[in-house]
Formats: C-alpha cells, structure tokens, sequence
C-alpha cells in the first residue's frame, strides 16, 4: 500500500506491504538508519520518534497508522545549519554520548519532554526518559544534558 | 627539550568526545545500518534442547525455499569450526552434539530476512536427547552426565571440570582459622547477567575479488576474530580482514558470539559470492549469547574480637555453563580478588569453573571480582556487625595500605589510594550521621539504611597472558595526523583517550587529529581489548608512537630554525627557536618532507612482568591495582521487599585521570550496570531454557531506577601508567552490589545472600517460587512468613570460645 506522511518536514509517498512497523518503514524503505531497533517490543525506546507532536516507539506503531501523520525523526533534528541543535550540542558537551546505540532515542525523547514541559526538574527528565534504555551513560549525563537545554531555551 | 616539566594541556582537561557528533546527529552507522548492493541475510537454526546428540543434519530442504541461496554447518569449516581460548572447545557450528538450548546448528544466506528464516525452519534437525546438568554444584560428582568434552589429554580429572583449581595461598589458613575467636562462615551466590548491550549482534561480511574476506564485526578484539577465520575458513592471514564498525555497547559481551557470526557470515559469503550480513533479534540475542557466569561461594573469615581480620578461607564455583570461551581466566581474577583489600596472616582460596547445560558464560565487566567482592564484602559488614563495629572503621583497620603485602605476597610500593578512597566516600555521604540515625528506625513500613562496599581490582591481564599494545601515528597531506591503534573503543572513550595523549605528546589540536577505525589490514596487533587495559597499554603504546613522531618534527624545526633540538620551545602549535619568531606546525611539517623525513611513526608497548606460581597460589598477579570505595543509599519498603536505591557515592583511585567526562561516564555507567546486579537483572535457567528473552523480563536500570551519583576520582599516580593514569571501566561496578546489600541488610536487618536481591529475597530472604529442582517443601513458606520479624536475629555465627 502508499503511506504518505509528513517526515521531517517534507511530504513523502513509499509503498510498502501493511503489516510492517514504522520502524521498519523508515529503516528499510526510507533508509533512514538514524531511528535504531533495540528490542522490537516497546521496551527500550531505541526507536523513538515523534509522531503528530507524541513520543512513540515506532516499533509499536503499524506503518499504515503513519499515513497522514507528521512525523520527525533523528535526522529532523537539528541546529539552522543542519549541524547539532542546542540539545545535541549540550549531549556532545556534558558528556551524555557512549557507545550512542541509544543516544537518538534519547534525543527524541529529550525533545518530546521539553516541548510538553519547558522547564522540568530532574526528577521530571528522568521521568520523561523511563521509556528509553541505556546501558552505557548510568542516565546521569544525559540528565545533565537535558538540564542544560531546558535552562537554556528559557533564557531564549 | 624536556616534556615532563610542562603542565598538561590536553590530557586531563575538559574534552569531548572524538565520535559524539555523529553520534548525536544519527549518523553513525553501526552493523544494522549497512547495507551493500547484493546482500544476503542470514539466519541460524538454533538448539531446542540443553544436551543432545545431533542424528540427523539434512540441510537440502532449506536450499529448496525461494530466496535461499546457501546453508553451512559445521563440515563447511576445517576441523569443523573448532576454536576457543584458553580452551578449545567450541565450534563455529555446533557439530555432533548441542550442548545448550540456542547454540547455532546451521546458517542459512538467502535474499531476505524472511527466506533466511524459512530456510532455517526447513533444516531438518534430528537431535536425540542426552542426560543434561544444571547445577554446577553436582558437576563433578561421579555420577554426573558427562557434558564437558572429551578430554585428549587422558582424563586426569572430571571432564566437567573445566579450568584448573585457581589458587591464593598464604600461610595455613585451617589452622589460624581455629585459632580465632570469632569465625563467620557463609555462602553466597551470584547469578547469571546478561550484558544487555542496546545492539544485538550482527556481522556483515564481504567476498573479495582475489577469494578474501572483508568482515565487519563489532567485536572487542579484530585481531583474534582474524586468526579464528583464517583458522576455520582455511585461508592465509593476509586475505582476512576484520573491520570495527561503531559499536553499541559490548562491555565483554561482543568476543566469541561475533566469532562465530563472523565465521558463519564470513562462509557464506565464500560459498555465494555475495555480501552477507546477520543481525540478532532480542530474543535471540538473549538465547544465544554467553553472560556472566553464575558462582556459589563458600567463606570463613577469622577475626580478632578487636575487628583484626587473621584469615579467610574461601572456595568458589563458577557455573560457566556449555562452553570455556574466557571463564577459566575469570576464574583465575576470582581467586586473586576473593579476599578482598584486606590484611590477613593466612588466605586459603580455591576456584574452579565447571560445565553444566546453562547457556554459557565468558567475559563480562568485572569478570570475577563483582562475583567475590559480593561475598567478602557482605561477611566483612556481618562481622562489623556482630562486633558492634562501624563498617567503615572494620574496614579502615584491615584495609591494604602503602607497603603492605597482598595476601599473594605482592608488595604495594606505590599508587595506592584505598584509604582516601574510604575516607572520602565517608564524608561525602555523610555517612557517620546517617548510620547512627537510621540505626534508631522503628517504622514498620519504610526504613532506610546506608551500606559501604570497597575492592582493588587488578590492572590488565596480568597472569593471564602476554601484554602489549601497538600503535601508529603519520601526518597526512592535509597535515592532519591520522592514528590507529589495535585496541578498540567499543563505546568506552578510548579513541578519545587516544587522541588527547597524541594532541599532548606532539603539541597540536585535538581538533587536528583521526583516528581509524580499528582495521586488521592498518593497526598493529595489541592483545585483546578487555580487562580494562586499553588506556595503560594503549595509551602508553600512542604515546611512543607520538614521541617518535614528535622527535623527527623537532629535527626538522631545529633544522629550520637553525639551533638545536633542546633550544627549541612551543607557543601552541608553533615551534619557537633561539631568534623568538613563532613557525606555524605546518612550515615544520612541510620541511620535514623537503629534508625527505618520513613523518609516520610507531610505538609499541609491552607491561612490566609479572610472576605467578599457579601450582603454589603466590606471586605478583597484577602489575598494579585500582582502588574504590561506595556507599549506597537505600530504603526498603517492609511490607513489599520493594528496595529504592536513594543516592550513590563512588570514589575511585584509578591514578592520573586523561579524559574526565568520560571517565565520569565509565563510572556513573559500571555503577548503574552494578545496580542492576544487585536488584533486578536475573537470568533463570529452567532446565536449561532461558526465561527472560527481552527487556519486558529482563529488567536493566531505567532513568528512574538510577539516583542521582556522586562520584569522585582520586589520583595516585601510577609510574607506569601513561601520564600517571591506571583504568576504571571494570571496577566502577565491582562494589555496587555488596554496597546495596549492607544498605538493605543496615535498613532491615536481614542479609540477602544471593543475587539478585528481588522483592522476595529482600522480603522473604529466598525465592517466592524456587526453581523446580529445589526442596518442594519450602514453597508453602509465603503464607508463614508474610509478616517480617521486627528485629530479626542475626545469623549465628559460629564462635569458638
Ligand atoms: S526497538 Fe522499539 S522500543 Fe525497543
Ligand atoms: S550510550 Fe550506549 S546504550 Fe546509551
């Protein structure tokens, strides 16, 4: 079937058979490698995108349920100059990057946390965060990160 | 010019990571994320039961489903795919018999994912079922199945016995043992922990024109995966390359699994001619890899009333499941790190790994020493305890010091920091306060409590084989300097490590400076990457390399600026001679070429010597040792066994510190690998069948399992390390676990001997549902003690008068 979406901003048309995930969609019929597959059963928020301004585990979401949303992925996520946004530029910073499987994941989640509350505690990051796994950074710099970037958009 | 004076202007200075942008932005790319024109996926049959003879192997079926193009088993491999060290006892294919549920029967390659799969269904597998073993306690019982190998050797021993007795010895323990006042004898268990890296395996192999292969492989090692595929594929060295690709995550776990999948992947490859590439589902991932081993241990500690540790007698079984790959080394870092930093007059320890049909085990962050330090630590506080004794005070009057002895009958002359560790890691907790107060709780519901934990951990391999490193550092034309090294960084920092020893050593920007991805066909061959070894032998192996490099570009600027190599000074990048005018690096560079200087270099580095007498137990394991002390924090609710874990402090001695953030990052991650460990990772075999296949059952530390950490470093500098540095990636996880269980044994009263410390146990002090080969009789026991004793009577020890 065609599934049409918004990704990353721009309209995309990729046909596709109806019972795979959009994990799976953006992987192998995008060939957006960005989004990582690390459980394939919602448990690890390797997948993590936002879909229609909602974190989900694009592993857990049929691709035909992406028809007509708006999607952004990793690779929509970035500074003016297409290189790192104040967020990635904070996980470069506070040393929030290992071995990385995880880390867009994190991004998107980090992303999806700020938009809904701007100005979270760190006990409200790593609530925001439950649903992505690391088994490299302990979470403590990726809090840190996410900190950072919360206090830096408040200042505008 | 001397070097040493200068202050440090990159190593130990803020820095990031070489490899973070592009990891931040998505683009790294790791073995999923490949994708070659004409590739094939492949696909395993995997065992469906723990011990079985393989009968019948009729692979034409699966060659007949649309999509396949080629199946392998083991007789596709010379010798069968036999390799393994230090025990050869494993095939790259399982041939004759199966010896744990997943091992890997045959590989199937076909165009898609789905047709590799339905290849493998239609591999008609006959597999006649033999008498299995799952409690490594009856291993070596004469009437135990035999599960090991044959053994070519003449069978001295058990075949189910599969390493030597690992030995420390000190004095005769028994008898000081009898002569103590006070004697606590205990035994402990540690459970299977699955690495849980967030990338499951996966390999992508290449055809050459000239009959070769190129093999992608995110495993800890290139150089062993190399001479394992030339070995079983039957090739010359030269036409098998291995190449690291950006690894998710190994932390040990990514050896001899990628050997295999290379080696299957890599067949196939030579069979179809085509690209292959295998990546792991979850489940399979936790089906088929090794883990860390399972181990029961036994312990008596003989103490002074006064708290004076006098002697420990300690005896440990690794239950390491159907295959050697690392185990009989991490039962040999067992033995040595089973007592723990203490001072005893006499030490008696005896470890061994056996076979049994439990999956299997191999090399895991810590290897050994969470096992033991889990044991020695938990009947160091008991003993604490029964004395009335501050923990931290028992351990301050017994911990090894400058100038002591290890029980191994090493002398500890320099870089040893244990005691600031322990002091520190008091005063940041504020540990004097919040003993005494949570010491007075009466609430029947939530009670906290505060446990400290301390170990040593030996640096790099020490008895367990040569040790050396290599590496190789040019200047290119666009005067960027281009490094490799054989040492990998598979998530650890080590490439930047790398790169601020290279920028300090020649005096230019990090920002100027690659570093290759670890490649068989352009590193020079370093050993394994484990044991947390790479920043010592690594480091110091880059740092040569760099120093012979800078030695040429120094002549050449000498030469330039007409003076002397000694006269001759540095203003950032800039050489600086007698007439005070700066020249830019570059002038310098291109000089040197002018003069016909090759300006690549490289250094080698090889570890002081080490002696140990494995038959005798006595010697210098280790060349040196790091130190830590923690403190965790925990409040346990009484009435579900629930325990939070409130705050950590870690102070570590891991000598000079090269690259602070991710140092910080190695910690805070063992720590939060530790506290898994400790509360909820647990892989139960239930007669050889896994139970947890994915993270719904297999629990790892979220964002809100893990609290805030305090971490500190304490620096004692190490002369052999580079700049004064040792390595924290293993310890940062070794003392988590006994910490949590004093804290959980402080707040309730009850000691949790066995991992991991899940509700029940915490609650109840064992299994709510044991394993079936337990004593039925103590299923009915949840009724009975529902409600927990107030203050519960501490065990008895036992005393002799
Ligand atoms: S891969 Fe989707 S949650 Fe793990
Ligand atoms: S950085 Fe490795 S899993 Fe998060």
């Amino acid at each position: 079937m065609w599934i049409e979406m918004t990704l990353n901003g721009k309209p995309v048309a990729v046909e596709a058979p109806p019972d795979i995930s959009l994990l799976d969609l953006l992987r192998d019929y995008l060939n957006l490698t960005g989004t990582k597959e690390g459980c394939a059963v919602g448990e690890c928020g390797a997948c993590a995108v936002i879909m229609d301004g909602r974190l989900v585990n694009s592993c857990m979401v049929l691709a035909p349920q992406a028809h007509g949303s708006e999607v952004i992925t990793i690779e929509g996520v970035h500074g003016p100059d297409g290189g790192p946004n104040d967020l990635q530029q904070n996980f470069i910073e506070y040393g929030a990057v290992q071995c990385g499987i995880c880390i867009p994941g994190m991004i998107m989640a980090g992303e999806a946390l700020l938009m809904h509350n701007p100005n979270p505690s760190r006990q409200e990051i790593r609530m925001g965060l439950a649903g992505n796994l690391c088994r490299c950074t302990g979470y403590q710099q990726i809090v840190d990160a996410i900190e950072a970037t919360a206090k830096g958009r408040q200042k505008g | 010019m001397s070097h040493f004076t200068q202050p440090l202007e990159y190593v130990g200075r803020p820095a990031q990571r070489v490899d973070a942008l592009d990891k931040v932005m998505g683009r790294a790319k790791y073995i999923a994320d490949y994708r070659v024109p004409g590739m094939l996926h492949a696909r395993c049959l995997r065992s469906t039961l723990p011990h079985a003879r393989i009968a019948r192997l009729d692979t034409t079926p699966a060659l007949r489903v649309p999509g396949v193009r080629a199946v392998i088993t083991s007789d596709d491999f010379v010798d069968h795919g036999l390799y393994g060290f230090p025990v050869k006892d494993k095939y790259m294919l399982a041939y004759q018999k199966v010896r744990y549920v997943g091992e890997a029967i045959a590989t199937v390659a076909a165009d898609t994912p789905q047709a590799a799969l339905a290849g493998a269904q239609a591999i008609l597998c006959e597999l006649e079922p033999l008498p299995a073993l799952f409690d490594a306690t009856r291993a070596l019982d004469p009437d135990a199945p035999q599960v090991g190998p044959d053994r070519k050797n003449g069978n001295r021993e058990h075949p189910n016995l599969k390493s030597d007795h690992m030995l420390v010895c000190k004095g005769n323990a028994e008898a000081e043992l009898a002569d103590c006042p006070i004697v606590l004898d205990r035994r402990y268990f540690t459970d299977w922990q699955e690495h849980a890296y967030i990338e499951p395996e996966g390999v992508l192999a290449i055809p050459t024109p000239e009959g070769g292969v190129v093999v992608y492989a995110p495993n800890q090692s290139p150089f062993i995966n190399q001479n394992n595929l030339a070995m079983v594929l039957g090739l010359p060295i030269n036409l098998v390359r291995v190449i690291q690709p950006t690894v998710g995550g190994s932390f040990g776990g990514k050896d001899d699994i990628i050997y295999e999948s290379s080696a299957q992947a890599a067949k196939l490859a030579l069979v179809t001619g085509r690209p292959v590439r295998m990546v792991f589902s979850r489940e399979e991932s936790l089906v088929a890899s090794y883990k860390r081993d399972a181990m029961h241990m036994h312990i008596r500690l003989g103490a002074d009333r006064d708290g004076t540790l006098r002697a420990c007698w300690f005896r440990g079984i690794l239950d390491s499941g159907a295959y050697a790959s690392e185990t009989p080394f991490t039962a040999w870092r067992a033995s040595i790190h089973a007592m723990g930093a203490y001072r005893y007059n006499a030490c008696d320890v005896d470890v061994y790994c056996v076979y049994t049909n439990n999956g299997y085990a191999g090399a895991f962050r810590g290897f050994g020493n969470p096992e033991v330090c889990f044991a020695v630590e938990q009947t160091v506080d008991e003993l604490a305890d029964m004395l009335g004794m501050d923990p931290i005070d028992l351990r301050l009057k017994n911990c090894l010091r400058l100038g002591d002895e290890t029980a191994h009958g090493q002398k500890l002359d320099e870089s040893m920091g244990l005691v600031e560790c322990i002091n520190t890691v008091r005063r940041l907790s504020d540990w004097d306060r919040k003993r005494a107060e949570y010491s007075r709780q009466t609430s029947t519901e939530k009670r906290r409590g505060i446990g400290v934990a301390i170990m040593y951990h030996g640096m790099s391999l020490g008895a367990e084989g040569a040790d050396y490193a290599g590496a190789t550092i040019s200047v290119l034309p666009d005067y960027s300097v281009d490094l490799t090294s054989g040492l990998t960084d598979y998530g650890t920092g080590s490439r930047t490590v790398f790169t601020l020893i290279a920028a300090e050593e020649l005096g230019v920007r990090p920002d100027r400076i690659r570093i290759q991805r670890p490649d068989t066909n352009t590193a020079i061959e370093s050993g394994p990457t484990v044991a947390s070894r790479t920043t010592v032998l690594g480091g110091n192996a880059m740092r040569a390399a760099a120093r012979n490099l800078r030695q040429t570009l120094d002549l050449a600027a000498a030469d330039l600026l007409r003076c002397d190599p000694q006269q001759l000074i540095r203003v950032g990048e800039s050489y600086v001679g007698p007439d005070e005018e700066a020249v830019a690096w570059e002038k310098i560079v291109d000089h040197a070429r002018e003069m016909g200087l090759i300006l690549s270099a490289h250094g080698k580095w090889e570890a002081p010597k080490i002696v140990w007498d494995h038959h005798h137990g006595r010697g210098t394991p280790y060349m040196a040792y790091v130190y830590g002390a923690q403190v965790a924090e925990v409040e346990v609710d009484l009435r579900t066994g629930n325990t939070q874990v409130l705050h950590l402090w870690a102070v570590h001695d891991i000598g000079k510190v090269i690259f602070p953030q991710g140092a910080y990052g190695q910690l805070y991650g063992g720590i939060t690998q530790g506290l898994g460990y400790a509360l909820t990772e647990q892989i139960t075999y239930r007669d050889g069948y896994i139970q947890e296949t994915n993270f719904e059952s297999y629990l790892i530390p979220t964002s809100v399992d893990v609290p805030e950490i305090t971490a500190q470093f304490v620096e004692s500098s190490y002369s052999y390390g580079p700049y004064g540095a040792k390595n924290i990636a293993e310890p940062s996880l070794v003392p988590t676990a006994p910490a949590i269980a004093n804290a959980i044994a402080h707040a309730t009263g009850r000691r949790v001997r066995e991992l991991p410390m899940n509700l029940e146990r915490v609650l109840l002090g064992h299994d709510l549902q044991p394993p079936a080969s337990r004593d039925a009789a103590i299923r009915g026991v949840w009724m009975e003690t529902r409600s927990m004793p107030q203050t519960p009577a501490p065990a008895a020890p036992r005393i002799y008068a």
